[in-house]
Formats: C-alpha cells, structure tokens, sequence
C-alpha cells in the first residue's frame, strides 16, 4: 500500500476500473483502493499487468503511452491515467 | 459469456465445455478471448474436458514473448479436438533450443514446434545502399540461417516445425526511393520471405504472417509499445486471428481440417429462389452487382474443390428445380459434377447432413455449413453441433470471405489423391443416392399426405390454366400455347374432354398445378395439351390424373387415348412419360412421338395421392388458413 495517495479517484472512472480488474483477475470479491500496487493482488505479474492494460484501454476507449503501460505506481495513479486521457482523447 | 458462466455456476460442466469451445471456434475479439480463457482454466479444475480426437506435444519457441499466447493456442486447438501438451521455451532462446541436442526442447520431444519470430530476430541486413549482387547474396544467408536452424531440431527431435515469416515494418524512411533500393529493409524482408517460402523442406510449414499483417494492416498488426515493453510479436488487436491462423496450420497437420463443404442453394449460390423464379428469374452472372457477388462466391468455391474440398448441396427445393440452373445458366461456374452429394428435397438439413456424411464416409466434424438463412444456420447448430457452421452475414459480396477467414480448410500439403478427390468420390456417391432416394421415395411421398381435386376446365380457373398453359416448358407435351378464349372454347364443347388439377400436401396448398385438354374423335381421344408445374412433378400426379381421365374416357365411350410428344429443348423429362403410363408407340408423326394407350387394357396406375371433393379440399385449406 502506498500511504502517501491522497486524491479522490473519479467516482465513475474508479467504478469501471474495479469491475475490469475483478474481471481480469477473475475475482469478483476483490477490493481495490487508490493505494492498492501490484504487490497487493494476488496474480498480479507481468504478463497479467499487460492483460489489464489491454482490457482497461478496450473499456475506456483509452490509448496509453508507453511510459505509462508500466509506470504507474499505483491503482489510483492508473484511475488519473485514464480520467485524464478519456478527457484528453474526447477534446 | 453470461450463458457460459451461468452453466458453470450451475454445474452443468460439460454443456459448459461445449459451449466454451464452440465460441473458441467463432472469438474474433481479444477482450472476449481473454475471457473465455479465464473460463477454459476454471473449467479445468471443475471437469475434464471430452476425449481429445489427437494428442500432441507442441513446443512454443520464440524470439518474441509467447506467453499470452499460451491459453488461447490451448483453447483453440481443443475446439478442434486437438489435446495439446505445451512447452514454452524461455524468451528468446529459441536458437539454442533448436540446435542443442541437449536443451529442453529436445528433451521435451515435441511432435510439433511453433517457431515465432520476428524482424528483430534477423541475424544480419544489408545496407540500405547495397548492390543488387549483395543483397541477393544476404537473402539467401538468413534464409540458410533459419532452415539451419530448423533442420537441427528436426533432427535432433523429428518433430514438424511451424515456422512464422516477416510482416513489412511500418516505418518508409527512404519513400518512393525505396522501390529502387534493393537493400531497402522492407523489400529485403519481402525477398527473405519468398526466399523461405521456395526454400521450404517438407517438415516446416509457414505461419504467413506476412499476408496476415497484410490482410489486417501492418498498422493495426505490430503494436510498438507492447514490443518495447513486453516483446509481444503481435498487437492484441490481432493476436486473435495470429493465434487462430497457428491453431489451423497445426489442425491440417493433424487431419483437423474440415473435408466438406455442404451449401444452401437459393441466396447462397444465386439470387433469388429458383422455385419461385425459375431458372431464368434467379441473379447470377455479370451485369447485376449481386449476380456477379455470387459468381465469385462460385469461383472461390471451384477453388476449393480444385485443390482436393469435398462441395455437396443440402438445399429444400423440389430436385428438379435445384439442378435447372446448373443445366440451363451458362453464368453459373459451379456445374453439377462438381458437387459430390446433391441433396435437394423437403426434408430436414440436419438429416440430409448426417446422410451426406454417411455416404461420404466422413465425420460430421468435417462438414462446413453454409446458409444464407439463420434459421437454417441455427437448427444445425442444435440438432447437429459436431458441424461447423459459418456466420454469413446477409451480403453475398461478403459471402466467400466469410468462409476463408474461418481457416477451417487450411491445408498444408497437396497430394494427386486430393486434386482427384472429387471425382473418386462421384462413382461411388451416385449410387449411394440411387439406393437411398428409391428406398425413401415412396414413404417420403406418403409422408407428404397428398390430396387433388380434379374436374373439368372451370370458369373461376380460366386465368390460372391460361398462364400454366403458356408458361410452363419441362412438364408439357405439345407445348400448345393457347389464348384465353381459346381455352375457354374447350372448356364449353362437348368434343372436348378437359381436366384441371390442384394439389395439396402437408406443407400447403399449391394450388392449381395440372391441365389437361383432349379432343374428341369417335372412340378416340386425342391428347392436345398436357402439362404439370414442375414444382409437384414426380409426386404421382401424372398417375392419379390419367386413372382419372381413363374413367371419364371410358364413361363416354372412347376406346383408345392418343398421346402426342412433341420434343422441345425443354420438355426432355416428358419423353418417356406416355410408355411409362402404358401407352405403346404408334410411330412418328407430325415431327413428334406418336403412342396409343388401348383402354380395355389399362389398369390403374399407383399414387400416393388422395382424390377427394372439391368440399373437402376447400375446407381443409380454410382449416390450415
């Protein structure tokens, strides 16, 4: 976990963003915060991380960059990601 | 997916595999793919699969990420009934893997090895600005390198190697030039290609890339980001048809591929319903978009069967209609000797499937479905659901892609025996069908529950035996083209004997379908018109309708019936209609068939049909109404 997210996640971005990785991650039970890393999800690895940039560029419509494929720290900072490119990319 | 999870979630594990497989067979989109891999895992340690038709061992080497590959090869080749036991190699290892006798791959001793590479994976270019010379000469040295390469680990291991080639790179640094530069990197890759391709030993088969990026755009194919990030080989926009593309080579290396292609007639081979519009009324042919869409739809198929695809037709049509536009359509490029079974009839595809594969001697599992019509496609999906069934799509100008992006015949190695295949089969299968149409025929024709009403000419009919009488060509004897008033002449004089037939049957009423006229001459009655639509030929109509004019003949004393066949290029199927009622030839006369029928000596003939009044017949149609 990491402490030090502060910001409050778009509410309809974070929904959508929850249901992809339950679905990736073929959990439904799983509970996720803006603090929540890779470590903290069970069968999260490389290969699966590319699965859920794949699924969450299809649900959103989103194209990351990327830097950002494997540079984001958190699954907060992934909910700005794509918030901010969802309005980027309607602009 | 929410129909596939419900079975699990139900236990209903093996509807679950079946269904799970069957949408393996159709997935286009990798989001979609990805989930029913999650469902294949899940599946895994709920239920065991059904018995696998092959099993094989097949290492995965690259010089590429092949693990999101992984599954979906898995799944893919278990819709096709291969059980695939994987190895994957380590990334990029693939060249030690294949020429150390001692590497796990060797050890693994594959039966088949999946070799994907990549541009990157080229051990050396040419210059942008080398000669022709230089080129020619780097071309054949990575083409020695891979079939090197390939010939270790077949050696080593005797396995069969699937081996991917080059897609074109997206970036043209040196534009228009580029055509004149041999040392260019995307003419270079071309040249390495078609270099692999002709250089090809027996044992390595082509996953051609090349023409998938092609067919898909090399834009949409290579994803840079997910190269530079995980080395994917692929986009995952077109990892799908990647994947799907190794699954069937593998499939025709192992006997997977599909044998036989059994095909609708009307709206899927022509324009239109050839019951309905005759021959001449159907599309097909130049001149007409649709017509023309069809006609490539033809040629694709002629393809097909050239290089060794087993066509059939699996069509509801009265037989006789089904076959008039192969005879009588020089636009038509199918003909019918290309076809091995030719099943036209009323009864249902999913029993004329099974028949075919019967004679045919092959599983149902080799048999491809193609139908215009989704109710039709649907009802062998149910009743049938080893055959494979195409999703046409409603435009014929989509029609023969939609059965090539299927790969359900790839095919990777052509023997004389397939060029021939076709034609072995004819001999055999025309007297299969003999068999099995005289067998079923008359329980067929009682199964129909026939009923006709026949009487003389009437007023509120004079428009219906009008149009019969100058429309119809096949069943028609003297094809007398007669006015309206004309006919109505006969109707009223006492010197003519005339009779008009409707028929009815299971399926419904068809109406006024027979006329027939005679003249009077003493005790002899000459037969000048005698014609039935062609739609209820062959069903016992002919019979029913003689026995009944024999009756009324004799009533008025007539003692002998004239017949009289005047050939045209259209009536041939009558010929022989007047011996087979008991009639005996009388020589030729008037440029025609002359035959006599004694009526002390008739007997009558069989039908199956029912003779019954005009107030039963009325009723029973307002009834079904």
């Amino acid at each position: 976990m990491n402490p030090t997210r502060a910001a409050v996640p778009d509410p309809v971005v974070w929904d959508r963003l929850v249901r992809t990785m339950r679905d990736v991650f073929d959990d439904d039970e799983l509970t996720v915060q803006p603090g929540t890393t890779a470590g903290d999800v069970e069968g999260w690895d490389s290969i699966s991380h590319i699965e859920l940039m794949v699924a969450l560029e299809a649900a959103f419509g989103v194209r990351f960059n990327t830097g950002e494929i494997a540079g984001l720290r958190n699954v907060g900072d992934l909910a700005d990601v794509i918030a901010t490119r969802a309005d980027h990319d309607r602009s | 997916m929410s129909a596939l999870k419900g079975l699990i979630g139900e236990g209903r594990h093996a509807e679950a595999w079946a269904l799970l497989l069957r949408e393996a067979l159709h997935v286009e989109d990798y989001g979609e793919l990805r989930a029913l891999c999650r469902a294949y895992r899940r599946l895994l340690d709920l239920h065991s699969p059904a018995e696998p038709r092959v099993r094989t061992r097949i290492a995965l080497l690259g010089g590429a990420t092949t693990q999101p590959l992984e599954d979906p090869l898995r799944l893919m080749l278990e819709a096709l009934g291969v059980r695939a036991t994987l190895h994957t190699g380590d990334y990029n290892t693939f060249a030690r893997e294949m020429l150390d006798p001692s590497s796990r791959t060797a050890a693994f001793a594959p039966d088949i090895a999946v070799v994907l590479v990549t541009p990157a994976n080229i051990p050396s270019w040419p210059s942008w600005s080398a000669s022709e010379p230089e080129v020619a000469t780097a071309v054949e040295e990575v083409c020695d390198h891979w079939l090197w390469l390939c010939r270790s680990l077949h050696e080593h291991t005797g396995c069969e190697i699937v081996l991917s080639n080059f897609h074109p790179l997206p970036l043209r640094p040196f534009g228009a030039l580029g055509a004149r530069l041999p040392g260019e990197p995307n003419r270079f890759l071309r040249r390495v290609n078609e270099a692999l391709a002709r250089r090809l030993p027996g044992y390595v088969h082509l996953h051609d890339v090349e023409t998938l990026a092609a067919l898909h755009g090399v834009y949409r194919w290579f994803d840079a980001r997910y190269w530079y990030h995980a080395k994917q080989p692929v986009s995952f926009e077109c990892l799908v048809p990647y994947v799907r593309n190794v699954t069937q080579v593998i499939g025709a290396m192992l006997g997977r591929s599909a044998k036989c292609v059994a095909l609708d007639l009307d709206n899927t081979l022509w324009g239109g319903v050839v019951g309905d519009d005759g021959p001449h009324g159907i599309v097909i042919g130049e001149g007409d978009p649709e017509g023309e869409a069809f006609v490539e739809f033809q040629r694709y198929l002629l393809r097909l069967k050239e290089r060794g695809v087993l066509l059939a037709v699996c069509s509801k049509n009265e037989e006789a209609n089904a076959l008039e536009p192969f005879e009588s359509r020089p636009e038509m490029v199918l003909r019918r000797d290309d076809f091995v079974a030719f099943r036209a009839n009323w009864r249902s595809k999913s029993e004329n499937l099974r028949e075919i594969a019967t004679t045919l001697n092959i599983g149902l599992d080799a048999i491809v479905f193609v139908d215009d019509n989704p109710v039709e496609r649907e009802q062998i999906r149910q009743a049938v659901p080893e055959v494979r069934v195409v999703e046409l799509g409603d435009d014929p100008a989509g029609f023969a892609e939609a059965l090539d992006r299927t790969g359900w015949f790839d095919i990777v190695v052509q023997s004389a025996e397939d060029r021939e295949r076709t034609a072995m089969y004819g001999a055999n299968v025309a007297r299969e069908e003999l068999k099995a149409t005289v067998s079923d025929y008359p329980s067929f024709l009682r199964s129909l529950e026939q009923r006709a009403v026949i009487a003389p000419f009437e007023e509120r009919f004079l428009d219906r035996i009008t149009q019969l009488t100058n429309k119809t060509n096949q069943f028609n004897l003297t094809t007398r083209r007669l006015a309206r008033a004309e006919l109505a002449a006969m109707m009223d004089s006492p010197g003519y004997l005339t009779a008009q037939a409707r028929l009815a049957d299971r399926f419904g009423d068809n109406g006024l379908v027979s006329v027939f006229a005679g003249r009077r001459e003493d005790t002899d009655l000459w037969i000048e018109l005698w014609l039935m639509s062609c739609r209820v030929f062959s069903r016992g109509l002919e019979h029913l309708l003689m026995n009944h004019v024999v009756e009324r003949g004799r009533a008025l004393g007539i003692g002998r019936l004239h017949g009289l066949y005047l050939p045209t290029p259209k009536n041939r199927i009558v010929k022989d209609l007047y011996p087979s009622l008991g009639f005996v030839a009388c020589g030729g006369l008037l440029g025609g068939d002359h035959w006599v029928l004694d009526i002390e000596r008739y007997s009558p003939l069989e039908t199956t049909i029912s003779r019954i009044d005009e107030g039963s017949y009325e009723s029973d149609e307002g009834r079904r109404a």
